[in-house]
């Protein structure tokens, strides 16, 4: 009897050994599920997946967005650098593979034209989110909102009053001077005097860590289907961790803007249309997605008519008037009658039935006036007088060779500069400082004294870096961004997050598609 | 609707439903080739698709399916019927069902990729060809359960009818030629057997006679059937529906469709067995195929009036 006592509570003392050795080692999982970040344990997990960093070289003198000057982690970028960490570079190109067959599947491609023959191809997609902090997202959306409204604000000064000469803060000869300011225009009032609905502001974070602004794009950007479809992917590829991260959504772009585009109508119940010039146009696939997010019919010129300075779009019930027309062809395509006369991807009439307020243009036309280069220098000084407020978002420095006390910066700095012919593009007649020899210098300078008001300079840029996945391993690339921002009567909102563009080759700062460019998604985190 | 996404939707379909037929026709003659490639000859088929001054000439089966699936300047080869039904596909996408599209997309990308012409010289034939099928019959389920039943619908269906009523008569003409050539009687039910399998009848002709092959039964069933889907009598009758409801919502215009349409109907409805022969069946279906026609012109036409 004794003796089975004995045996019996021995016997729950193992199993008491048991559930003690269970609850343990259920601990240790969790503790290596939930591992808090601090440098230490960084060194820790970089052991457990070395080859994936390993040979991260920075490019001297420029921001990266995931690492400090001191090698240090930047908080935003803590869980998906946990999540890395375990994850196998085998899993990594699985997940970039996924990514590109979802872009095919979707149909997410443009065309490239090689002897006739049509080839479908994808825009370069890098699987690593760019992190965007929201206090560094405050400041980009105030700054765009504040360039937006001056930028507005210009546009209809010059189309009408033109107070801006006047006061001589821009002078008259450089907008008459330019191709894009539209005669046609002038007088001409859109609806709550918004010409810039749409606008794609290029920015770039500069070694100071600040972003500055490169371009406006205020005629017909593209790129914002990129914002959403990328996103799409990342959560196809990162499951969970979006939300872990508290990323801001940018799904409701698409309800945004439409609503947006029927306020610019007076009709109670306008009918809003897309026109695209069609299949054979590179940002086909945007086009079509934009107008099946927003449940509107997407038109070719050829749809539409005008009929008494009214355009109609040619249905399978005879006519139906079009009351707000988000047009993704060019001022110079838009009407035969009065611009591009061989253009058959417009409508002959529209620009009159606008002048007259029966159809509402997105963006108005003219506005590239306000996009242009040279004009471009001058938007600091369009805020002030405007607005009467400092710029938030800086502008590139810009150096007027015409100016003494400039020119004699530009001599001096001349290995950190580029210097542009004011009424160059394209890249032609530019001298970049730190590439050429001195005598290619002291030749230009002598051209340059001839007429040193025909000439700019600016820093050369530096773009900041932000990791890439490149052949199983992370490497820093380039990268710019672009936020869409969506003025209304309603105000301007901007959808927190935006195409940010990776130059995908070793050290090219060109981010551009046709140039070795790809796409990251960006969040923008809470 | 616009005009010109009414006029891609008949179209996206048309292209569909003519590259279903055409593989279903490559299949079964794959089959029938293996028995008597006398009998079933590949000429006629590639003549009837590509024109009998295309420049291809071969009696060998794998050849044969690879032109008519592959080759890029067969105005009907599989891959250009696809290529063209997703591009009108692609320029209605705001009207058509997100699965259709994605649907059509990874079928042209399956039949884009470069390694796959060379596994239909490894694999079985039918195989391959059964894989295509399957593609477009997911083509036709997706329409079935995701389109709206709206006036996108009744254009997608006029495509798709119009074209299969062709597809029926270009057949039907194509194995009469074949049939008038010979005289024995096993031959000859060889042959209407293989036009019954051709255009997918072969089954429910065996359910309705059994397993005779009499000329008479089988223009019925092709031609007069009335709740077969493949029959004449029924596609018509599909066709006469849909446009009278387009009509109806004032989407299409009349001019003489409705008249066409009811002279068709009938035609093919009353004309009794013993009046075909008399006329001759190849007779009888030349006047289909001249109605079918000018009711195709007819639609075109009311397309192209509500362009000005």
């Amino acid at each position: 009897m004794f003796i089975l006592l004995n045996i019996y509570l021995l016997f729950i003392k193992i199993k008491v050994l048991i559930i003690y050795l269970l609850t343990f080692i259920k601990i240790h999982d969790n503790h290596s599920i939930f591992i808090k970040f601090d440098k230490t344990t960084l060194i820790v997990l970089n052991m457990q997946n070395s080859t994936l960093f390993s040979s991260y070289d920075f490019l001297k003198d420029t921001w990266d967005e995931m690492f400090s000057n001191n090698d240090a982690l930047r908080k935003q970028y803590e869980i998906i650098s946990n999540y890395l960490q375990y994850t196998s570079p085998e899993e990594l190109s699985k997940k970039e593979e996924l990514s590109k067959q979802l872009f095919m599947h979707q149909g997410v491609t443009f065309t490239v034209y090689n002897d006739e023959k049509g080839i479908e191809k994808i825009f370069p997609f890098d699987i690593l989110p760019r992190i965007i902090t929201s206090k560094e997202w405050e400041k980009i959306e105030n700054g765009i909102k504040q360039r937006i409204t001056a930028l507005n604000l210009f546009i209809k000064d010059i189309y009408n009053e033109q107070f801006i000469f006047k006061d001589k803060v821009v002078p008259a000869n450089l907008i008459y001077d330019c191709p894009y300011f539209l005669r046609e225009m002038k007088g001409v009032t859109p609806p709550f005097d918004i010409y810039v609905h749409i606008t794609g502001v290029d920015l770039i974070r500069n070694n100071d860590g600040e972003f500055y602004v490169l371009e406006d794009n205020l005629r017909t950007p593209s790129g914002v289907s990129y914002m959403l479809e990328n996103r799409e992917i990342s959560k196809r590829i990162f499951p969970g961790i979006l939300p872990k991260c508290n990323v801001l959504s940018v799904s409701s772009y698409p309800d945004i803007l439409y609503k947006k585009l029927r306020q610019c109508s007076t009709q109670d119940n306008p009918n809003v249309v897309l026109l695209t010039p069609g299949i054979y146009n590179s940002a086909y696939y945007e086009h079509t997605t934009l107008a099946r997010l927003m449940g509107i019919e997407l038109v070719e010129g050829s749809d539409l008519v005008v009929k008494d300075h009214v355009v109609y779009m040619k249905t399978t019930f005879g006519l139906k008037r079009v009351d707000v027309i988000y047009r993704r062809v060019d001022d110079d395509f838009l009407d035969p009658m009065e611009f591009n006369s061989k253009s058959v991807l417009g409508v002959a009439g529209i620009m009159s039935a606008y002048r007259k307020g029966n159809v509402t243009i997105v963006n108005a036309p003219g506005t590239g006036i306000a996009d242009d280069k040279a004009v471009y220098t001058f938007v600091p000084d369009m805020i002030r007088y405007y607005l009467n407020e400092e710029p938030i978002l800086k502008n590139i420095e810009t150096y007027q060779l015409g100016k003494p006390e400039d020119f004699a910066y530009v001599k001096k700095n001349i290995n950190k500069m580029v210097i542009k012919k004011t009424d160059g593009s394209g890249g032609y007649g530019m001298l970049m400082g730190h590439e050429a020899s001195n005598e290619e210098i002291d030749d230009y300078f002598k051209v340059v004294n001839k007429n040193p008001a025909a000439y700019i300079a600016q820093p050369i840029l530096k773009l900041s870096t932000a990791p890439c996945y490149i052949d199983g391993k992370l490497s820093p690339r380039c990268v710019d961004l672009r936020p869409f921002a969506l003025y209304g009567p309603d105000g301007i909102d901007i959808c927190p997050g935006g195409l940010t563009r990776v130059a995908l080759k070793k050290g090219s700062l060109v981010v551009n598609s046709s140039q070795g460019g790809g796409s990251k998604d960006t969040w923008v985190i809470k | 609707m616009l005009s010109r996404v009414a006029n891609n939707l008949i179209w996206m379909n048309r292209y569909m439903e003519r590259g279903y037929s055409v593989l279903n026709l490559l299949k079964v003659n794959y089959s029938a080739h293996q028995d008597s490639p006398d009998l079933f000859p590949w000429t006629p088929i590639i003549n009837n698709y590509c024109g009998s001054d295309s420049g291809f000439s071969s009696e060998n089966s794998i050849e044969c399916i690879n032109h008519m699936i592959f080759n890029l300047d067969n105005q009907n080869s599989i891959i250009n019927l696809v290529t063209r039904s997703r591009e009108n596909a692609r320029s209605v996408q705001e009207h058509i069902p997100r699965e259709l599209w994605l649907g059509i997309n990874s079928y042209y990308l399956y039949l884009t990729k470069p390694e796959l012409p060379n596994k239909l010289y490894q694999e079985d034939p039918v195989v391959f060809l059964d894989r295509l099928l399957n593609h477009q019959l997911l083509y036709y389920g997706k329409i079935d359960i995701t389109q709206e039943r709206g006036s996108a619908y009744y254009f997608m269906d006029i495509g798709k009818f119009l074209e299969r009523v062709i597809q029926i008569s270009d057949l039907a003409s194509m194995k009469l030629k074949e049939i008038a050539k010979t005289s024995d009687a096993l031959e000859r039910s060889f042959l209407w057997k293989n036009f019954l399998l051709s255009i997918g009848a072969y089954q429910l002709y065996l359910k309705k006679y059994k397993s005779t092959f009499q000329e008479d039964f089988i223009i019925k069933l092709i031609f007069q059937e009335q709740l077969f889907p493949k029959s004449l009598y029924y596609c018509v009758n599909k066709l006469s529906r849909h446009i009278n409801q387009l009509i109806q919502t004032n989407e299409l215009v009349n001019n003489d469709l409705e008249f066409l349409l009811g002279k068709l109907q009938s035609t093919i409805q009353y004309t009794t067995i013993e009046s075909i022969n008399e006329q001759g069946l190849t007779n009888f279906i030349a006047s289909i195929k001249n109605d079918i026609t000018n009711i195709s012109l007819s639609i075109n036409n009311v397309y192209f009036s509500n362009q000005s």
